[in-house]
């Protein structure tokens, strides 16, 4: 294969160079150029290795068809692979690399693999080393040892490991038609639809409109066909309800008429403006969709195939036509249908060699024979190409007499020189997006190709996607599946002859005697003999096919392999290809970057949820860490404490004097209306109807399981308004639990829901000197136990902010939750610590209230968690006897109520040593694999306040095991420790502290 | 996925909250039928074709929604206020 | 009477960003001094809650899906069924509408401490949205005047259309600062201008 630039056509700008490197040599092509074209007219034509053989391979195809020529892309650190030269515009700066070799593409080591070639067949990886299925070596342990050098010996190309420095986004659109594809199916039918009225969106996967066009030697009313295309798609373009999106692939289709596209936005120019996106990713919501997605030409399967020089026919023309560059000096074409003869009159109007025109038909029209005469070409029919001969690129085939009828090779072998052979084995609508909508794709005898399923959606297929394989008719396929009126079209005229476009059914040529091996998909080295071994390995359904071989799973899709797969499949079975049918499609159908699909999400792709002290935390030294989407302090450390250290400080300095801790992170949820009392009665165990304005409750909520739920506090406001604290973690899940309630259960009650979370900030002030500190800064009301006795609610002003304060109680401390507008949720905050001052009054973080809480023995969701009923809790004195609730009925199942469940308790350690969350309660005194766990330790902390390491734990026959020895063991960490288990109420159990 | 909210109009999928079997029915919350409490908890026909369904339109207007879907196609055939149609179910009482 | 203070913090640098240099596409306000009230009907009582909200603001709503008005700092939307924000700036906004409403017309409750008010106004309005929302920003589709209950990923957001280019968005307090940088990023693209 000897390829260079034709002295003319193509186009490129050849007034303008641009330069680029490939494997670190310096290259120059010119804009207009992909890589594939620009390399092949630098006389490039090894372009990669294969999977697992490791053979050479040269540029296959023109477009995203390409299963060969992939490479990757290089930009500082980040380095992209698996890009589709075909398909990659260049640029100044350019920098590729071809993928796959070792130390180069020249001379690669694991070419030896080839040698092996035989045992390298279908299913060869897990058939050697998964091991035997029993003994030592049983199973996935062996897999996993041979696993990473298999992974190193094949593969595609290396990801790249450092952060992705681009910028993706994300793009939604509505339109009621969308257009896939700029042939000239879809241009027509876009105008058609367009001049409805309709709001239409067109995508094109290339950087210009036209499809087949942009290689076609017709005149399209009087005009060369590319510029016709050219001038159609800008007039389109320029209408105010049509959006015209090029270098965009349509990936996916998915229920609803919803469509998923990728835009190149800028990642084929040099330089990005500023907060310019790399790529786009489009949801597009439509309400009908016309795919004029076009056909693939698929290629014939014969011995020595893969082989680089071997291309598709149409990828010879597009090379010669649309960029001036000759794939061969001496170009031979293969055949079973007419579309190579289009080809040849292209390749000779463009300049381009042809030797000879190898048809496995016997007659042939006399349209096909002028051509071939007139182009130079000899005609050699009832032949077929039965091998190749290759160094690193094609010197010459062998032909063979063909019967096309019986598939039988005969006669002596004949030599035919050439450096490039155009292989056309008939073209299969491009079904793809139409497959992922749903249904079956329908067999057509006359194309020999699938064509696309009947819609259950509303899309339609255009032009050759739905079997047109002439222009004339894909013209007016076009128009009429655009238009809605049934009037019809007006169509452009057309100068070329029509060919027939149906092929002979020829997929594999297979001599009796072969040396060489036959490639159905090049990219993952998948052959025919392949097939025919996973065939007799009991392999026969599509389905197990595909996933034995790999055939068609590589970042192509087979695009060129599904049909001469499913062929040689049904061949061996002795049934037809439509009885073997074929397999789903499924999304992408090129391949889609990650980041564009996490779009404008970055970092940890997750928004950030911040409390009204937020910036006070970080600027007094505060380790925040993430909850949810929360951003809590854990502790506000000073220089050289360790974690510990800063909550034990925090912690007694509660238990001591004061602490103030930002709660703002609390659910809280508004319920008003005349039933709001009813309503809380029933989704609450304990009664709320009964509890008097001005004061709050604690309640529970039960699952309808009969399983804990939730746990917060409720404030009556008035007779009619309530407001509801949740937990932080189940904020949401309890507003959405209500809602159901109230929707779907109970619509009869006048209950109105709104979550406040955001409205309020609260800082809770708590410790004995609590209420000192309050009456330093609160005015407009007192707030001694009189007034504001525990569970009382009073308003007042800090400073000139409104608050509401509710004395109430997690530290088992003295305290107060004091809530104002979020906006004002700094001041109030720093009022408080200035009025707390006389006291060193001190901030306290997440671990310092889970520290306060264990002591006391207080739930939270480490507790609440999905598996334990009140009674585990030693809530039971929650639970309403008086009314039913929501759990009320299920509360009480058996397996609820069995004695063997695990149940609250404290744990003290008697070693001193800090025990660890989820460490399981056994009773060995030394640790033991497996261990018989009879429970587990939900948290853990050094209490200052008893002055040792305690934890809680659910435990089986808790409250009967109080005063047992039993041991702490975490085999994970490596620590075990003997623990006294105690009452889960550690500290201050009669609650004097909090009612002081 | 896109679902024809009735007061927002067409929404993505991405909008909604799965809320669970609509076809179901609560017991009188009085009730210790354990047989009957057991039944509308856990147990769900998970029919081939039409379901009838509640969905929330928790990123939109937060009302609930009776959905009617194909499960083997996902086509939606109708979709109303939950608490309309909850509301002509049971007549006015409500357990 | 103290400021409240905004949940931007940092996050919020006046002047031009992004690729500005040929002039801005879009300009983003943080509105303040707003009240932020929220009026819920109960279902029969739209009407009658349409009648009072406008005798209190002198907007009148029409009763549809997300109809809405507004007129200068003023503004009404429907969001839900029977559920409506009313926005202006009055500090008495809250007592003028529960002196209006009667719990038997429904229910309010002041969210404006709970929302921060980000205005975009541009002719990349439409464009710039749309890489955050998966609704419709055409103006056949989303008409003037008219509000929206949606949202960016986790972020609950009420729109509301002002003009051709030009739209209030009622963004989680709490979620405000992630949303603002988000918005930014989204705008870089066209330049956009922060006062």
């Amino acid at each position: 294969m000897t390829a260079s630039r034709l002295p003319k056509g193509g186009r490129v700008d050849r007034a303008k160079t641009v330069r680029f490197t490939f494997d670190g040599k310096a290259y120059s092509g010119h804009p207009g150029d992909v890589l594939a074209s620009a390399l092949l007219a630098n006389g490039i034509t090894l372009f990669g290795r294969s999977f697992k053989y490791h053979r050479p391979r040269g540029v296959f195809a023109a477009g995203s068809d390409e299963p060969n020529a992939l490479v990757t892309v290089l930009s500082g650190s980040v380095r992209e692979p698996n890009v589709r030269a075909t398909e990659l515009e260049i640029y100044d700066g350019l920098v590729t690399a071809s993928q796959n070799r070792f130390p180069s593409l020249e001379h690669d080591f694991m070419a030896v693999n080839q040698l092996a070639g035989p045992i390298f067949s279908a299913g060869f990886y897990y058939k050697t080393f998964m091991g035997p299925a029993i003994g030592p070596l049983r199973s996935t342990k062996v897999w996993m040892f041979f696993e990473k050098f298999i992974r190193r010996a094949a593969g595609l190309g290396k990801a790249g490991v450092t952060a992705d420095p681009d910028h993706y986004e994300r793009m939604n659109a509505f339109c009621d038609v969308l257009v896939v594809g700029t042939g000239p199916a879809g241009l027509l039918a876009a105008e058609a639809a367009a001049e409805t009225g309709a709001q239409v969106i067109i995508a094109e996967e290339r950087p210009i409109a036209g499809g087949s066009l942009l290689a076609s030697v017709e005149l399209i009313d009087g005009r060369n066909a590319a510029v016709w295309a050219r001038e159609k798609a800008a007039a389109l373009a320029a209408l105010p309800n049509v959006r015209f999106l090029t270098r965009t692939s349509v990936w996916g289709y998915y229920d609803g008429n919803v469509l998923t596209a990728i835009e190149h936005v800028s990642d084929f120019k040099p330089n990005r403006t500023k907060g310019q996106a790399r790529q786009r990713y489009w949801i597009i919501r439509t309400g009908k969709t016309i795919l004029a997605t076009g056909a693939f030409e698929r290629p014939i399967v014969f011995p020595g195939n893969d082989c680089p020089g071997v291309m598709l026919a149409d990828a010879v023309r597009r090379y010669a036509v649309e960029y001036g560059v000759a794939t061969g000096n001496n170009v031979t074409l293969f055949t079973n249908n007419d579309s190579a003869y289009e080809a040849a009159r292209a390749l000779s109007q463009a300049g381009v060699n042809i030797v000879a025109i190898v048809d496995v038909r016997a007659d042939v029209s006399g349209a096909c024979i002028e051509i071939a005469s007139s182009a130079g070409a000899e005609l050699v029919l009832g032949h077929a190409v039965t091998g190749t001969h290759a160094g690193k690129t094609l010197s010459s085939i062998t032909v063979q007499h063909f019967n096309a009828q019986t598939g039988h090779v005969s006669g002596t072998p004949r030599e035919i020189k050439t450096d490039c052979l155009g292989v056309s084995g008939g073209w299969s609508p491009a079904i793809h997006l139409a497959s992922q909508a749903g249904g079956k794709p329908e067999w057509d005898e006359d194309l020999q190709a699938f064509l696309p399923p009947e819609p259950n959606q509303n899309w339609v297929t255009a032009g050759s996607a739905a079997g047109y394989m002439d222009t004339v008719s894909v013209f007016s396929d076009g128009a009429t599946k655009g238009s809605s009126s049934k009037a019809k079209p007006k169509l452009p005229s057309v100068d070329a002859p029509m060919f027939d476009a149906s092929p002979a059914a020829v997929f594999q040529i297979e001599p009796a005697a072969k040396s060489q091996k036959a490639f159905v998909d090049f990219q993952h080295d998948v052959t025919a003999d392949d097939i025919r071994l996973a065939y007799r390995e009991g392999f026969h359904s599509v389905e197990h096919l595909k996933r034995y071989t790999t055939l068609g799973m590589a970042t192509d899709q087979g695009k060129t392999s599904n049909i001469p797969g499913l062929a040689i499949m049904a061949d061996a079975r002795g049934i037809t290809i439509p009885e073997a049918g074929t397999t789903r499609f499924r999304p992408p159908f090129t391949p889609v970057s990650f980041g564009a699909i996490a779009g404008e999400r970055y970092g940890d792709l997750r928004p950030h949820r911040l409390t009204p002290m937020h910036d006070w935390h970080l600027a007094n030294s505060a380790k925040t860490y993430e909850a949810g989407l929360w951003h809590r302090p854990m502790i506000y450390g000073s220089h050289g404490e360790t974690v510990e250290q800063a909550y034990v400080r925090e912690a007694r300095a509660v238990r001591q004097s004061v602490g103030i801790v930002d709660v703002s992170t609390l659910g809280k949820i508004d319920i008003q209306g005349p039933d709001a009392g009813i309503f809380l009665d029933r989704v609450y165990t304990n009664m709320f109807s009964t509890l008097p304005v001005g004061k709050a409750r604690y309640g529970l909520m039960l699952r309808e399981d009969g399983i804990v739920y939730d746990d917060g506090t409720t404030w009556r406001l008035s007779e009619t308004q309530f407001l509801m604290t949740t937990t932080t973690a189940n904020a949401g899940n309890v507003m959405q639990h209500l809602e159901f309630y109230l929707d779907c259960i109970w619509p009869d009650l006048r209950v109105h829901l709104t979550s406040v979370t955001d409205v309020w900030a609260g800082t809770a002030v708590s410790g004995p000197k609590a209420r000192a500190v309050l009456e330093a800064c609160v005015t407009g009301t007192s707030v001694d136990n009189t007034t504001l006795p525990f569970m009382g609610i009073v308003y007042g002003s800090i400073g000139d902010v409104p608050v509401m304060i509710c004395r109430l109680s997690f530290s088992g401390e003295l305290a107060y939750e004091v809530y104002c507008g979020a906006g004002f949720g700094t001041q109030v905050w720093e009022a408080l610590l200035e009025a707390g001052k006389p006291y060193d009054i001190m901030p306290y973080g997440l671990e310092a209230l889970g520290t306060l809480r264990i002591e006391k023995g207080h739930v939270t969701g480490a507790e609440i968690d999905g598996r334990t009923t009140a009674h585990d809790l030693h809530l039971d004195w929650m639970l309403s006897k008086k009314k039913p609730y929501i759990g009320s009925a299920m509360k009480d199942r058996d397996g609820l109520a069995d004695e063997n469940r695990l149940s609250l308790v404290g744990l003290i350690s008697l070693d001193n040593q800090s025990i660890n969350g989820g460490s399981h309660i056994v009773s060995d005194a030394t640790p033991r694999e497996p261990a018989d766990s009879f429970g587990h330790v939900t948290a853990a902390c050094y209490s200052p306040a008893l002055g040792k390491y305690i934890a809680l734990a659910l435990v089986k026959h808790g409250t009967s095991m109080i005063g047992n020895r039993a041991y702490a063991t975490d085999l994970l960490r490596g620590k075990h420790g003997a623990v006294e288990i105690v009452s889960h109420h550690m500290f201050d159990p009669e609650g004097s502290r909090m009612h002081g | 996925m896109i679902i024809k909210c009735p007061y927002c109009g067409p929404r993505d999928v991405i909008e909604f909250t799965y809320q669970g079997d609509a076809t179901r029915q609560r017991p009188d919350p009085a009730s210790s039928d354990q047989a009957a409490w057991s039944a509308y908890v856990y147990d769900r026909a998970n029919p081939m074709g039409s379901h009838r369904e509640f969905w929330l339109h928790s990123g939109g207007c937060r009302q609930h929604l009776i959905i009617t879907r194909d499960m083997a196609t996902h086509v939606i055939s109708s979709v109303g206020f939950a608490r309309d149609a909850v509301a002509s179910v049971k007549g006015g009482e409500h357990p | 009477m103290a400021e409240p203070l905004s949940p931007l913090g940092h996050a919020f640098i006046t002047g031009d960003h992004g690729n500005s240099a040929g002039g801005v596409g879009i300009a983003i306000t943080e509105r303040k001094n707003l009240s932020i009230v929220q009026v819920t009907a109960w279902r029969e009582t739209v009407p009658a809650i349409l009648t009072a909200i406008s005798n209190v603001t002198g907007l009148s709503v029409p009763d549809k899906p997300g109809a809405g008005r507004s007129a200068g700092e003023k503004s009404v939307f429907g969001f839900a069924p029977g559920r409506y924000f009313v926005v202006a700036q009055a500090s008495d906004l809250e007592d003028r509408l529960r002196k209006a409403i009667p719990l038997e017309t429904g229910t309010i409750i002041d969210l404006t401490h709970g929302r921060m008010a980000i205005r975009v106004k541009g002719p990349w309005s439409e464009w710039v949205l749309s890489k955050l929302f998966a609704i419709d920003f055409s103006e056949h589709a989303f008409p003037v005047g008219f509000g929206r209950a949606t949202l960016h990923h986790d972020i609950h957001t009420n729109i509301q259309r002002i003009d051709e280019e030009t739209f209030d968005l009622y963004v989680f307090r709490t979620f405000a600062r992630s949303f603002w940088q988000t918005l930014g990023h989204a705008a870089a693209e066209v330049g956009y201008h922060v006062q």
